[in-house]
Parts: structure tokens; C-alpha cells; sequence
């Protein structure tokens, strides 16, 4: 053992040592606080600090030639391609490839859509703030409700309906769900003609529960 | 306690760290001791900030400067990490260098503690190549040049110096490997030298026990001081110091990032100030005749630092002077004082001519090209527009880009657009309180100008436009500061 050890000394000399002790922990102990808020706080992402921030969302345009193809199928699902300016980080924004499923309703369709989907309307927790019907076009979310995966208009099954890959999740045109594991029906998305462009915005809801949460937007 | 004993008797490391802090200080504790722990302190506080660093970092050309901006401009305490990691590493090598100073001095290098010299002289060095490694990471113009600087400084190494280079660079030149190779260097393989080295340092430190006062007299015959808790308070207490002046400084003079690295463009490299002194060597040897600058140049770059470093390894075995008394050493202490003189000496030669050569770039034909344009450009005074480019280059030319031609569709050029150059108070209104979504000569840009009101002084936004304006080609009259309060939202 070693020597200055040997002589547990007085009482006064104990009572130093233990006031030492705590002071040397203590001072450790600030040290680590000081360090663990800005730490910590630097990994906390800004969605989560201001969610206003990433709210409201902008519109991006659709080519022109896919708006036409679309009107020419009334009552079938079309794929839409489009690409609007995203900030990936620290990246400068660059141009984002996204794509929804349109479709240009029958009359018939248009008529019975409130009906087929009471989630949009009547489920307060589901409902969406914006109209889900624009001069008789709707543009699906192409992400699965469920548990995000993408789904697709598959025209080899009768009747054609969406099946998603994942979990087998099944929704006819109008976005009812048909079948399998998904919460809800397929999300529309804001849309609308500006200028004589089509535009959507993009939204991500919250998948795999029966509410719409938005997640991000565009 | 019996989770202390649960512990201790499954593992014993209760008992292996007792017996760590149970330890004698010969002639008691002291502030002298402190510079060991105070390194280690510095060391534990760059890898934790270096950890946080790496959440946000991204080493490659197309990112290390965007992603390090990133951390400056965007990341919550993101400037303020940075800055704790700057700083922490300046005080990691004065506080090195300062315990080397205390181990010369006290002759605690000698027998029985040769390895623990060894170690240590190998844990300076590891500590060096972080510093140089960690400069060049953030990929602004200074990171750049310094590192094409120190780069070509080992290519200068006869023989194996162009494989050596190709080696650190990863090609023929500085590029996106390069960055990936020094981040492997600064981020992996050194730092776990280091912490493994730490490890052997301070198990041979433990072996032989503490060093003691500088007098030739039989330690163990001196009152003995408890190295727990009478030391390590004192180590706690001089850690803490040195935190607090780490975290002032950090808070009041956080680093900048310069623009983004462009090779084509002239800079004034300038190298940390631990590197001053050998840069300094390097400027003499450039100055001797033709001749001998070759040779002289080898001495600056390679002999000199590598027999001194050589020679630091060896001083236990050199030194065969049984005494540890100051006054009984006067080869080694001698020679220390006389390094310590040209060292000091060296750096502020290298830091005067730095700052000359800065000074004279300004008006002569080699000024970096956004300072130039700021003396050369518009009718304000040079001093306020050189304010003007700074604040530019610190806030604008991430997007608007150094050369104010922004980026198409996206950010809106500055040079040689009407809307900049034509009456001041939209321009004054744009930078105050932000734009989106203008058509600017007929095209859109998608992204948003924000609002610098609350972010610069209205000092600073008078500089930045009568810059802007008299920048890039534009020559549209200067505003001022008074201006700039006119503008109502």
C-alpha cells in the first residue's frame, strides 16, 4: 500500500479529504452539464424544433403531356411524374423526382366518391383541409398507407384495383381499400391549374394508423 | 455499496481503480503536475465534440465545405460545437507543449521513465498530424492552400516523397480522396493511436510512480502527498480552468469559414500557429541565394524537423546527466531556452510576413479576387467595402456564389442584374426582410432570400450592398448605414 495512504490521518484531515472528493467529482460533474446541452441539442433535428418551419408546402408543376394522357383515360389510374426543389440537408436544393397515381373520374365515380370514401369527410382525425376533387382530377399519395411502401394500378386482376407489393394492402380507383392491412384509404393530394399548369403538392402522411398525420411536405 | 460490490466481485474494478487513485505524490500534490491531466482533459474534450462533429460532417469534395456550413449557419449550438472543437484543439497543444516544458525541466524524463518520454514524444507528434490532418477538413480556401502547402512539403522528401504525397492524397493531386484519406487520419486511425498510447502512458506512470520535485534526493524519503483526492482536485480544478477559457473563447471569438475551396483562384495560405515556427523555417530557406535553396530547403522541410524530432525521442538516452536539479543541467535547460527563443522567434517572423503579404495583396495585383473587387469597384472607402466582402463571403456567397452568379433557376445572379444595380431601397428591403418568389428578369428562382434583419447589424447590410453593388461588374452608387434604417417594412 502506499505510504501516504498508511495514516488514515485525523478527523479533521477525513473530513477534507471527503470535502475533496466531492469537490473533484462535483467539477467533473459541471463540466459533463455544460457539455451535454449544446451536445445533445446539436442532434436535434429542425423539423422537431420548428415544425411550422417545414409547414405549408409549394406547388410543383406537371408536364403538360401527362395532364393529356391522363384526361384521355377517364376512370383509369395514371402514373404522374414531376420533380420539384428539395434541400437535402446541407445539400443546395436540387431537383427531387416524386410520382402519384391521377385519375380523371367518370361522371359516375364523381358521383358516388363521398360516399366510397367517408374517411375523407366524415372521420375528423382523417379528414383533409383541402379539396380532394379539382375539376374532376385526384392525385394519390403514391405511398402505401400502411406501412409506406409503394404501390401500384395493376389492370391483370379483375377488377383492376392498386395492390401494394409489401403487405398485399388492396384500393379500387377511388382510393377505397379493398383489402389487407392498411389502416385508411389512399391519401389525395392538393392539386390544381395555375396559369395553365397543373400542380400538386407533395405531402407525406404518417403511415400504418387510421388518422392523417403529415409528416413533410414538399 | 452492494452495487459496488456486485461489480467489484465480478469484475474488480473497484479495486483496479482504487488501486490507480491510491498513489503517492512525492513532496505532495502540486499545480506543477497538472499539464498531464490537463492534455487529457483537452483530448477527452475533442473526441466528444469531434463524435457530435461527425452526426453532421460528410467528407467529399461536393460536401465537406457544404456540410461543415451546415453546422456553422443551420445546426442548433452547431457554430458553438465547432468552436469548442477549434479551440480544444489550441489548448491541446499548448497544454502539451507546456507539459513537455515542465518534464524537461524537472528532468522527469529520466530513468526509470524513458518510455514514458517515448510516448509522449509519439502522442506530440499524433497530436500535430491531428491538427494538420483536421485543418483541411473543412475544405474552405484556407483549408486548401494550407494543406497544398503542407502537402508538397513532403513530396519534397527525397525519394519516397512523391510516393509519400500520392500516398496522403490518394492521386496525383488534392481532391475528393484526399479529404476521405485525412478524414480516416483524423477521425479513426489517430485518435485510436492516440487513446491506446494515453493507455501505455499512463500505465508506465502508474508502474513508476509520480516523478516528484526536481531535487536529487531519495523520493520515498520525502513527505508523501495522496495522489486521490489532493491531486486529482488540482487536476479537476486546472481541467476546469481550462474548459472555461475554451468555452469564453468559443463563445466570443468563434472561427470563421472562408468561402469554399476553388483551386484556380490566388490565396494567401496561412498555417496554425503551432506550425508557424516551421513555416517561418521554410520562408528563411527561401530567401537564401539560388544556389542553395534546394538544400535549404531540404534542411527547413525534412533535416531540421526530423533531427529534432529524432533527437527528442532519444534526450533519456542522450542525457546522461544522473541529476534532475535545474541548476546542476545546464546543457538541457540551456538548450530548451534557446529552442523555446527560436521557436517564439520563428512564429512571429512567420506571422509578421503573413500579415504583410496580406496587407499588400489587398492593393497589389495577387488580392484574392473578392477583395479585390471590393477595393477596385465601387466609389466607397476600400475599409468599408472590404467589411462589405467579408460579410459577404460569410453569408451570401454560399448561395448567391463568390463570383455573385449564383445558381441557375435557384439563387438569382447578383453581377449584372437591374434589379441589384437600379434605385437602393428595394435592394435595402430585399436584404432586410427577405423575397420569395419574384420573377427576376422574367425568371423564377425557387429558392427564398432570407430575412438578414435580425442576423446583421444595419452596418453590416449597408457594406454588403454598396459591395454587391460595386461587385460583379455592377457599378450602382454605395448606400450607407442610415439608408439601411430608412427602410420600413
Amino acid at each position: 500500500m502506499a505510504q501516504a495512504y498508511q495514516d488514515p490521518g485525523t478527523p479533521e484531515e477525513q473530513t477534507r479529504r471527503q470535502f475533496m472528493a466531492n469537490a473533484t467529482i462535483a467539477v467533473g460533474g459541471i463540466i459533463g452539464l455544460v457539455l451535454t446541452v449544446p451536445l445533445l441539442g446539436s442532434l436535434i433535428p429542425e423539423s422537431l424544433l420548428a415544425p411550422d418551419k417545414a409547414a405549408g408546402g409549394s406547388w410543383a408543376d406537371i408536364p403538360a403531356d401527362q395532364i393529356k394522357a391522363l384526361n384521355a383515360k377517364a376512370g383509369t389510374p395514371v402514373k404522374i411524374t414531376f420533380s420539384f426543389k428539395y434541400a437535402d440537408g446541407y445539400f443546395p436544393p436540387a431537383d427531387d423526382e416524386q410520382f402519384v397515381w391521377g385519375i380523371k373520374l367518370t361522371p359516375a365515380q364523381e358521383a358516388t366518391f363521398k360516399a366510397k370514401r367517408p374517411d375523407l369527410y366524415t372521420v375528423p382525425s382523417a379528414e383533409i383541409k383541402y379539396p380532394a376533387i379539382t375539376a374532376g382530377f385526384v392525385m394519390f399519395s403514391s405511398i402505401c398507407p400502411h406501412l409506406g411502401c409503394r404501390y401500384a394500378w395493376d389492370s391483370t386482376v379483375t377488377p383492376n384495383r392498386f395492390i401494394c407489393p409489401c403487405h398485399g394492402s388492396q384500393f379500387d380507383a377511388v382510393g377505397k381499400k379493398l383489402a389487407g392491412p392498411a389502416p385508411r384509404g389512399l391519401d389525395p393530394l392538393p392539386f390544381r391549374e395555375h396559369d395553365g399548369t397543373a400542380q400538386v403538392t407533395w405531402i407525406q402522411y404518417k403511415s400504418g394508423q387510421p388518422d392523417r398525420l403529415i409528416v413533410a411536405y414538399s | 455499496m452492494n452495487v459496488l460490490q456486485w461489480i467489484e466481485q465480478r469484475s474488480g474494478l473497484v479495486s483496479l481503480t482504487t488501486d490507480f487513485l491510491t498513489e503517492d505524490v512525492p513532496g505532495g500534490a502540486s499545480y506543477w503536475y497538472v499539464f498531464g491531466s490537463a492534455t487529457l482533459f483537452a483530448m477527452i474534450l475533442q473526441i466528444v465534440t469531434g463524435i457530435f462533429l461527425t452526426f453532421y460532417y460528410a467528407p467529399s469534395t461536393a460536401s465537406a465545405w457544404e456540410s461543415t456550413n451546415y453546422i456553422y449557419k443551420d445546426v442548433t449550438f452547431g457554430q458553438f460545437v465547432i468552436s469548442l472543437h477549434y479551440w480544444g484543439a489550441t489548448a491541446m497543444i499548448a497544454l502539451v507543449i507546456m507539459h513537455l516544458l515542465q518534464v524537461v525541466l524537472w528532468g522527469s524524463y529520466k530513468a526509470p521513465r524513458e518510455l514514458q518520454w517515448v510516448t509522449g514524444i509519439l502522442m506530440l507528434i499524433i497530436t500535430l498530424v491531428l491538427g494538420l490532418t483536421g485543418y483541411l477538413l473543412p475544405w474552405d480556401m484556407n483549408a486548401y492552400f494550407a494543406s497544398q502547402v503542407a502537402i508538397n512539403i513532403t513530396s519534397s522528401v527525397p525519394i519516397i516523397g512523391n510516393a509519400t504525397q500520392q500516398f496522403l492524397t490518394g492521386g496525383p493531386g488534392i481532391g475528393t480522396l484526399t479529404i476521405n484519406r485525412f478524414f480516416g487520419l483524423h477521425v479513426w486511425l489517430m485518435p485510436a493511436a492516440l487513446v491506446l498510447l494515453v493507455v501505455a502512458h499512463l500505465v508506465f506512470f502508474r508502474h513508476n510512480g509520480s516523478a516528484g520535485p526536481p531535487v536529487d534526493k531519495d523520493l520515498k524519503k520525502l513527505p508523501q502527498g495522496r495522489f486521490w483526492p489532493d491531486q486529482m482536485l488540482m487536476d479537476a480544478v486546472a481541467s476546469f480552468a481550462v474548459f472555461v477559457v475554451i468555452v469564453l473563447l468559443a463563445i466570443f471569438s468563434p472561427p470563421t469559414l472562408d468561402v469554399k475551396a476553388d483551386p484556380t483562384q490566388q490565396f494567401i495560405a496561412y498555417p496554425a500557429w503551432y506550425f508557424l515556427a516551421l513555416y517561418g523555417l521554410l520562408r528563411l530557406a527561401g530567401q537564401t541565394p539560388a544556389a542553395v535553396t534546394t538544400i535549404a530547403n531540404l534542411l527547413a522541410t525534412v533535416v531540421i524537423p526530423g533531427a529534432l524530432v529524432t533527437f527528442l525521442i532519444l534526450l533519456p538516452f542522450l542525457d546522461r546527466n544522473p541529476s534532475r536539479q535545474i541548476s546542476r543541467r545546464p546543457w538541457v535547460v540551456g538548450l530548451t531556452a534557446i529552442s523555446l527563443v527560436v521557436a517564439i522567434g520563428l512564429s512571429l517572423f512567420s506571422q509578421l510576413a503573413i500579415q504583410k503579404e496580406q496587407a499588400d495583396a489587398h492593393q497589389g495585383p495577387f488580392a484574392p479576387p473578392v477583395v479585390a473587387a471590393a477595393v477596385t469597384g465601387g466609389g466607397s472607402a476600400p475599409a468599408v467595402n472590404q467589411h462589405g466582402a467579408q460579410v459577404f463571403s460569410q453569408n451570401c456567397a454560399s448561395c448567391h456564389q463568390a463570383n455573385g452568379l449564383g445558381t441557375p433557376s435557384v439563387f438569382p445572379p447578383l453581377g449584372g442584374n437591374p434589379d441589384v444595380t437600379g434605385p437602393a431601397t428595394p435592394v435595402i428591403h430585399t436584404v432586410l426582410y427577405g423575397l420569395a418568389g419574384k420573377k427576376i428578369g422574367g425568371v423564377s428562382y425557387t429558392a427564398q432570400m432570407p430575412a438578414w434583419k435580425t442576423n446583421l447589424t444595419n452596418a453590416d447590410i449597408a457594406a454588403v450592398i454598396s459591395y454587391v453593388r460595386a461587385s460583379f461588374g455592377n457599378k450602382a452608387a454605395a448606400v450607407t448605414e442610415a439608408d439601411v434604417a430608412k427602410v420600413p417594412k
